[in-house]
């Protein structure tokens, strides 16, 4: 989590740290041909190669027990130079390195192990924070070792170290909160730590005893120390432990998932050894804590999935309840930003962006999603964004983390979360700029006084849970935008089938249900004719009945059928003259009403309408022959037809001085069957106005109406204008 | 003598009344009823039940649209296609305002096309028309059958 600039560490990187052929002064080496057991090497603080032999004698490596690429093993003690010494053994390669280290009174050898598993495992296991684990292993592995100061850190994805817990005696710095910088433990350092989960270093200030080959035998240099606990480690780390004022430290790795997580470190002001059942008690604590914080981590990141889970599922259920369009993500209801802890959340459709909460402008967040798209991946996951995307810079302090899945990437559709800067104040343990000296030899850190770093351009980090949660997001809006497109065609297809069975029942009406009609009319007429003079008057008078219901209902079945023809053909528009028109149709309604006063009042000149002339016809008829029948009794009935137009178009309006209508029924004057007088009042099946308004309408136009009862009423209609290309008939 | 009129008609309210109105009509021409278009292509072919009749075409074919076994337009389709029966007027006389039919009656080449009028005046008129147009004013094509007026039913 450093924005800072650090040193070129390659000269760290290539030190020969696992073969330095040399060990540290407190213990005794021997090297052993691992196939015929003939000794190849000794470090040179044995008296003689004499003593080395006789050392082997007493004490032989068991070869079939060692297997390559594991810690030393005990296998005895003896004594050495008036001490008792453990030894133990290990196999590298085709070699075995025996280490002969002082050892801790017989009676304790069992107590650090006894201690791990008795007292500390317990307090482990009831830790329910990582807090509180790390704070237990620090206290438990000072009680443990006696070292002056336990340290427990945790390695960021940069490297960088971070003091988690702290357990140190008066007269040692704190470090609790402090950060360590990468290159305080280079890249080389942290991968023999992540194998080898054990590092003792009794004294700083040691002399490195040199391997030395046995008579005749080929040299040791590059011997693979790495899980030798003598190994003599690095001259820049024992510089960097004198300038920490600790010449005693030991390192416990804490590996999770086969990674370096962080490590335990403890530090001395003194010079200060370990015994060997010690450190293997200190090595099984590092693997407790190790198997802790994995399931601590594994526990956290459940909890988080389950939780992201749930609203991810309460999301996609709000969204399937709505018509599934990805602008209903923005509604407020769902709040799409809280599903990441963001403070803003957006939905790109190419050029269209919604936001919700605090968002960049939508134009930068158009480019933006743009941009993520070109990437071509499913998910785009950054809590520094300036560094990512050029445009970024612009988008602080609002905007630096942004997490982005592409739900189509052929359509540049995604749905973004963003975050604000987060200005870091870093507290370092030491200024961790590391400068190469003109001697061109690296050296470490002097300084481990606090120094404080500001970091900028970044937002708190996405959590892989939340990454998780809006990758199943997606995964169900794709799934939801796909149901959708399938819904759409199974309705078109349903529309379609529907549409021809109403073609079928429109035939039915038209063919089955004239027939009784014309055949009711028909017979009774025909028994009015054939018995004129047998029939009274009341016969008579219900047979007429009988003749004028079935006409009306063969007339009701006529306009039914029109009324849904009107629907299903499709328009053949053109221009037409509304002034020969309108007059076409006086003269044939004059016609019909022949001894009748009507004053028709055509106030020209109409306009030339856009239309199919046919249906506007029908329209046209059915407003004058209302105009007509609702006049009667009108003397004289007044007619004025009048040219109209409004932004949408130009049209016709026409008024009459008859019956009118209250206003308050406007609404139901265009509907299908709707009727506002008695039957024997006005004839007619009450569906002509419904043509009206569907033929207006299908031709994109409006239609209205005003009336006062007993006053008259006016009718009016426009059509827009022709368009400026010719429209394809449907 | 005058050609006889097909009338083919399933629905014998309707053949009734329809033979009501072309009495009203005083044609002198003969009537011959069939009640489906099986009946009305055995006629015109002169197969089946009216293998024996006399030779020569009729007037015109009042036709229903709706019939039993093979429907209006199939009879009209086949009358068409068929060499000798080509040139008879043939009338759709029938309750279906539906735009398809008319407009396939016409494709087929149908010589008008009726809507039974719900009125009976109306219908009587109708018929009327059509008969003194189609059997009277129209001049038949050569090669007519002269017979006098009787009915099949």
């Amino acid at each position: 989590m450093s924005a800072l600039p650090l040193p070129d560490l390659a000269q760290c990187a290539a030190e020969p740290i696992r073969t330095p052929g040399a060990i540290q002064p407190h213990g005794r080496m021997t090297v052993l041909d691992a196939a015929s057991g003939e000794l190849l090497a000794y470090s040179a603080n044995w008296g003689s190669e004499r003593e080395v032999r006789e050392a082997l004698a007493l004490l032989p490596a068991d070869h079939a027990r060692l297997a390559p690429g594991t810690g030393p093993a005990w296998i005895g003690s003896l004594p050495l130079a008036g001490r008792t010494h453990d030894a133990t053994a290990h196999r590298q390669g085709d070699c075995v390195i025996l280490e002969y280290e002082p050892g801790g009174p017989v009676a304790t050898m069992h107590a650090p192990m006894y201690a791990v598993a008795h007292e500390v495992l317990p307090l482990l296991t009831q830790a329910d924070s990582l807090t509180a684990l790390c704070q237990a292993v620090a206290r438990e592995m000072k009680r443990l070792t006696g070292y002056g100061r336990c340290l427990v850190y945790r390695f960021d994805a940069d490297g960088h170290g971070e003091v988690l817990a702290e357990r140190a005696d008066p007269g040692y710095d704190s470090y609790a909160g402090h950060r360590f910088p990468a290159s305080d433990v280079p890249a080389q350092a942290r991968e023999l730590y992540r194998v080898n989960h054990i590092r003792v270093i009794p004294d700083a200030n040691y002399d490195p005893v040199p391997l030395v080959p046995a008579e005749g035998a080929r040299s040791p240099a590059a011997l693979d120390l790495s899980f030798a606990s003598l190994r003599s480690v690095s001259p820049v780390h024992l510089e960097y432990m004198r300038n920490m004022g600790t010449p005693a430290s030991m390192s416990v790795s804490i590996v999770s998932r086969g990674r370096l997580w962080g490590l335990i470190s403890c530090h001395d002001h003194q010079p200060k050894s370990l015994t060997f059942q010690a450190r293997v008690a200190c090595e099984h604590l590092g693997r407790l804590l190790s198997l802790q914080v994995q399931a601590l981590e594994d526990n956290t990141e459940v909890a988080q999935r389950l939780a992201l889970h749930q609203r991810v599922l309460t999301l996609v259920a709000l969204m399937a309840e709505t018509d599934g369009t990805l602008q209903k993500l923005v509604s407020p209801a769902l709040a799409l930003h809280e599903l990441t802890d963001a403070t803003g959340a957006a939905v790109v459709l190419n050029d269209i962006c919604w936001t919700i909460g605090k968002t960049p402008p939508p134009e930068q967040v158009r480019e933006l999603a743009h941009w993520i798209v070109g990437r071509g991946e499913d998910l785009f996951c950054t809590d520094r964004l300036p560094e990512a995307w050029p445009g970024g810079e612009a988008l602080l302090p609002h905007c630096a983390g942004v997490l982005a899945v592409s739900i189509s990437q052929v359509h540049r559709h995604v749905v973004l979360w963003f975050r604000p800067e987060l200005v870091q104040a870093i507290q370092w343990a030491g200024d961790p700029r590391k400068t190469l000296p003109s001697s061109g030899r690296i050296h470490p850190r002097h300084s481990f006084d606090g120094w404080q770093e500001l970091v900028r351009g970044r937002s708190a980090p996405w959590l892989q849970a939340q990454q998780a949660a809006v990758s199943e997001l997606r995964q169900a809006l794709i799934a939801l935008v796909l149901r959708r497109a399938e819904e759409m065609a199974g309705h078109a297809i349903e529309l379609g089938r529907v549409n021809k069975e109403l073609e079928a029942f429109s035939y039915t009406v038209s063919h089955d249900l004239r027939a009784p009609m014309r055949h009711i009319a028909g017979y009774v007429d025909l028994v009015l004719e054939d018995n004129a003079d047998k029939l009274d008057e009341r016969s008579h008078r219900y047979l007429q009945h009988v003749k004028d219901a079935a006409s009306y209902a063969g007339q009701l079945v006529d306009a039914l059928l029109d009324f849904s023809r009107m629907g299903r053909s499709g328009l053949k528009p053109g221009p037409v003259d509304a002034g020969a028109l309108v007059e076409d149709l006086v003269e044939e309604l004059k016609h019909g009403e022949r001894g009748r006063l009507i004053e028709w009042e055509i106030r020209g000149p109409l306009p030339c309408l856009w239309a199919d002339p046919l249906l506007l016809q029908v329209a046209v008829r059915n407003l004058l022959a209302n105009a007509v029948k609702y006049t009667r009794g009108r003397d004289p009935a007044r007619i004025v037809v009048a040219a109209t137009a409004t932004p949408l178009g130009p049209g016709l309006e026409i008024t009459d001085n008859g019956v009118g209508f209250p206003m308050k029924y406007v609404g139901k004057l265009f509907g299908v069957f709707q009727r506002l007088h008695r039957a024997e009042d006005f004839d007619g099946t009450g569906i002509g106005l419904a043509n009206v308004k569907r033929i207006v309408e299908r031709h994109g136009g409006t239609v209205w109406a005003r009336g006062e009862p007993e006053r008259g009423a006016t009718f009016g209609f426009v059509l827009p204008p022709a368009p400026s290309r010719p429209v394809e008939s449907s | 003598m005058l050609k006889p009129i097909l009338l083919v008609e399933d629905d014998p309210r309707d053949l009734e009344l329809t033979l009501v109105a072309l009495e009203r009509s005083q044609l002198a021409n003969e009537v011959i009823i069939v009640r489906d278009g099986e009946a009305a292509l055995d006629y015109l072919q002169r197969n089946g039940e009216h293998t024996d009749r006399a030779e020569g075409n009729p007037a015109v074919v009042l036709l229903d649209l709706k019939l039993p076994k093979v429907n209006g337009l199939e009879v009209l389709q086949s009358v068409r296609a068929t060499e000798g029966l080509r040139s008879i007027p043939v009338v759709m006389l029938t309750s279906s305002h539906e735009e398809t039919d008319v407009l396939r009656s016409y494709q087929l080449g149908v010589n008008a096309y009726v809507v039974k009028p719900v009125e009976f005046k109306q219908f009587v008129e109708a018929i009327a028309d059509l008969g003194i147009f189609w059997a009277v004013l129209n001049e038949p094509p050569p090669g007519s059958l002269k017979t006098t007026r009787r009915r099949h039913e």
